[in-house]
């Protein structure tokens, strides 16, 4: 009897599976769809008219934010890693905290700052008695304001990808390579870095997909990027399909890149068979050395966190400090059980899925963990219209009515934001070693017990990790949430979205404190894990 | 596995938690907090709890519409005529069967066969510096005269993926025609003083820096702006502002309004009446108006007086509020080519 129970037990992680790959791709291959309807005569239009500058707007922005934050994230991680310097154990997290504010948020804040009339403008003509109506300070609306804006809010996905890497570079294979002669410097560019270079790169496609499907920033700024386009021909030309088909050209760009990194990928393998694993010994600077150091750190943190922050907290405190009342309890509350709900789900998925893999060497199966992980590849609004598409399909066959419910919202968060989980979920099962699997069967341990009582805990920090990489986007999260959310039920960014669209820039700086607060829960929890398993 | 069972136990009992008797649903694209109190209001009148869920007005159209004949929409609020137009044509709203409102609104604020109205009106007018540009200079402008090379550098005006941009062009088509609009329109562009940024206030406080000469913006943000509420900065920009209304010698200035429906398959269509019929009472537009600086849709409901002292009585275009809608992608599509951003 026990023996059925366990077998069928045994079936429903995939059967598990296959139903969450369902409703995962659904939305996403709805979108795919409308390639195969007709083609407006907006293509034409576009073609003729924008297309060629949005493309060229959207490359530049990506091409700069791309190289903003592998400078900002790659030197940091590696000077933070690898020497030592005054102040380097603040820096090593607190470069982290401009993960606490999305673009948009920064966006406002910067307008705020620099605009003609902008804090720092005002500032500067007080200082040296200069007339009210110069500005010091360049535009920030434009290309070059969009790439510093995302550049500085997002690098911390490459910062923290790069220094867990380099960290997890064992100090042999430097001193092998100081002993063969190679330079400091040459062992960066030769070894280090072509080493993290995987990791890297995830992180660089996070950023940049995060750059390309972003609303809110380009829109505040009025650039014409591929993902203002595809509003506009929603909005203004009210032409959807043709909105989706380049939601779906787009997506279908980000996979080829996806598969082009990985093959290049192929044919550069490393294998280090070194196994002692001693941890990196820093490198000591003194002087200018270690100044210099200290000020290239400081750098993001005052423009990615603290500078922002004190012109958030300044209009909220002269302006709208009312907001917190009980209705702002209840818009916190609500995205904090978000972000947590979708969080273990997620994880609870990611945790099934590579389990399924790890059991199973399956190539289709792996083949469909990747394209469920491909979610962040399409806007979170166009996302949100292949998910309301899939809620009507349920609804017409079942008589359900999931849209405006918070499963909807949950399942688009998972969707947008599964790679987060797996990736780190795929790199802790990597870690522990397979033979201990086979110990375990071998003594007659079921596949249950398997992962319930050796690989649950030994991924208690991937899996925590995971939860708050996931529910610190959660938490940042609007263009889906305005869409799907049930009726009276407010978020953080929701709020802070609709003071925004009101064009009231300083009541909306109260909510967006209130994000960066909540999203500082999450961050700081990461940083004491992170420390933690260094330490261990 | 326990927890799955937890989570989905938890999701589906707040999918299926069940609602009030007396409600109705509604979905609005006015996101105003003073919009919430009058919510409110209505609730401890009538006993009719309000559910609302706001977001951009295309948005919540496609929400409606895969929602289906099981969506739970009452009443949709979105702003701009053109946004009226749209879910019109797409025969999403029933007609609102109230003599009340017949009587309370002109023709011009009705939809076709009832099947929307008018809640609050919005002009798009000029705003200048008296220091800079004398009334002389504005003496019977009209929008069309903006190409004229005297503006050239000299007029401040926001993106075009700018709804209210949007509208203007497609009323200026109505009016003038496509091809007179488009010649129009690269005149126009070249006499902007800057590259379009920026929302409708950030065009105002350009003029009062002198960085500008002239600025379209819709009317009621200068009243925000004076109001004090956005701090000082912005107080003392609006204070050196004054308003010119273009076209008053012919079709009026530019009107665009934030309206309502009823949706076809509303579940709770009387509630919904009452509240349109609520949402028109003096009292309440006098608590939206004199929150948001917008004018009332009712004769006897005068501005809030930082609006009213910019001068009530000027001519309002009228006629071409109900074309908006079918002119806008047009007019979408004249920017994109005249490359007005």
């Amino acid at each position: 009897m026990k023996s059925i129970i366990e077998k069928t037990l045994e079936k429903l992680p995939i059967l598990f599976f296959t139903f969450i790959s369902l409703i995962f791709l659904t939305p996403i291959i709805l979108i795919l769809t409308s390639l195969f309807q007709g083609y407006s005569d907006s293509w034409q239009h576009l073609f003729q008219t924008v297309l060629a500058e949005y493309l060229t707007n959207t490359t530049i922005l990506v091409a700069g934010v791309s190289i903003g934050v592998f400078v900002l994230g790659v030197s940091s991680a590696w000077i933070v890693t690898t020497c030592d310097f005054k102040g380097k154990k603040i820096f090593k997290w607190a470069l982290i905290l401009p993960l606490a504010i999305p673009p948009y948020i920064m966006a406002y804040a910067f307008t705020g700052l620099f605009d003609s009339g902008g804090t720092m403008n005002n500032v500067v003509n007080s200082i040296f008695n200069i007339d009210e109506n110069y500005n010091f300070f360049p535009s920030v609306r434009n290309l070059g304001g969009a790439i510093t804006i995302f550049s500085f809010t997002l690098y911390p996905y490459v910062y923290l990808i790069a220094q867990t890497a380099f960290t997890n570079q064992s100090r042999d294979v430097f001193d092998i390579a100081r002993t063969l002669g190679l330079s400091k410097k040459s062992t960066f560019y030769k070894l280090a870095l072509p080493l993290a270079r995987p990791s890297i790169i995830a992180g660089l496609m996070i950023v940049a997909m995060e750059t390309i499907s972003d609303f809110g920033a380009v829109e505040h700024f009025a650039i014409p990027t591929f993902t203002s386009g595809i509003f506009r021909t929603w909005f203004g030309m009210n032409d959807i399909v043709t909105a989706k088909q380049l939601a779906a050209v787009l997506f279908i760009f980000f996979l080829s890149f996806l598969l082009i990194e990985k093959y290049s990928r192929k044919k550069i393998q490393f294998n280090l068979s070194l196994t002692t694993n001693r941890e990196l010994v820093p490198i000591k600077l003194y002087g200018l050395k270690s100044l210099l150091a200290t000020i290239f750190c400081s750098i993001p943190i005052l423009i990615g966190f603290l500078i922002p922050i004190t012109q958030l907290l300044y209009w909220t405190i002269s302006f709208n400090l009312e907001y917190f009342d009980l209705n702002f309890v209840y818009s916190a509350i609500n995205t904090i059980s978000l972000a947590l709900i979708s969080g273990i789900f997620c994880v609870s998925v990611s945790i099934i899925v590579n389990y399924l893999l790890r059991m199973k060497e399956n190539r289709p199966l792996s083949l469909i963990n990747k394209a469920i992980s491909s979610g962040y590849g399409i806007p979170g609004v166009v996302l949100a219209l292949g998910v309301l598409d899939l809620f009507s399909l349920i609804n017409i066959f079942t008589d359900t009515m999931l849209i405006g419910s918070v499963f909807g919202l949950i399942l688009i968060y998972s969707i947008k934001f599964y790679a987060l989980p797996n990736s780190s979920i795929e790199s802790g099962f990597r870690k522990i070693n397979k033979s201990v699997d086979d110990a375990a069967l071998s003594l007659g341990s079921t596949k249950l017990n398997l992962l319930k009582r050796i690989h649950l805990p030994m991924l208690k920090s991937s899996s925590l990790i995971a939860l708050l990489l996931i529910s610190i986007e959660v938490i940042k999260e609007l263009p889906a949430t305005l869409i799907l959310r049930p009726f009276n039920f407010d978020t953080l960014s929701v709020s802070a979205y609709m003071f925004a669209s009101d064009e009231r820039m300083v009541e909306a700086a109260a909510p967006s404190i209130a994000i960066v607060i909540v999203s500082l829960i999450p961050i700081l929890l990461l940083i004491k894990i992170l420390d933690r398993n260094k330490n261990e | 596995m326990k927890y799955f069972l937890h989570i989905i136990i938890l999701i589906f009992s707040l999918v299926y938690s069940s609602h009030a008797v007396e409600e109705i649903n509604l979905y609005t694209s006015r996101h105003y907090e003073s919009d919430k109190e009058l919510y409110k209001i209505f609730e401890q009148r009538y006993g009719i709890k309000v559910n609302y869920i706001s977001s951009k007005g295309k948005v919540l159209i496609e929400r409606i519409k895969s929602e289906g004949e099981g969506s739970p929409a009452d009443v949709l609020i979105v702003v701009d005529a053109g946004n009226l137009w749209r879910v019109e044509q797409l025969g999403m709203f029933q007609e609102i069967n109230s003599p009340l409102i017949k009587e309370a609104l002109p023709e011009y604020l009705i939809g076709e066969n009832n099947m929307w109205i008018a809640l609050t009106k919005r002009a798009r007018v000029i705003f200048y510096n008296p220091a800079t540009t004398s009334k002389k200079d504005l003496h019977s402008l009209d929008y069309e005269d903006l190409s004229e090379l005297k503006w050239k550098n000299k007029i401040a005006i926001r993106s075009s993926n700018n709804i209210y941009n949007q509208s203007l062009v497609a009323s200026l088509i109505h009016r003038n025609g496509y091809d007179s609009t488009k010649i129009w329109m690269k005149k126009f562009i070249e006499n902007f003083a800057r590259k379009p940024q920026g929302n409708d206030r950030a065009q105002i406080i350009a003029v009062s820096k002198g960085e500008a000469h002239i600025a379209i913006a819709n009317s009621y943000y200068i009243g925000l702006m004076l109001s004090g509420n956005q701090g000082v900065d912005q107080q003392k920009a609006a204070a050196k502002i004054n308003i010119h209304f273009p076209n008053q010698k012919n079709s009026g200035t530019h009107m665009n309004i934030s309206g309502a429906g009823i949706l076809r398959n509303s579940p709770n269509y009387k509630n919904a009446v009452k509240f349109l019929e609520f949402l028109l009472s003096p009292e309440a537009q006098k608590h939206i108006i004199y929150n948001t600086f917008e004018y009332s849709v009712l004769e006897n409901v005068e501005p809030h007086p930082l609006i009213r002292k910019f001068g009530i009585s000027f001519k309002e275009d009228i006629k071409s509020i109900k074309k908006l809608g079918k002119n806008n992608a047009r007019a979408v599509r004249m920017m994109d080519q005249l490359k007005w951003h």
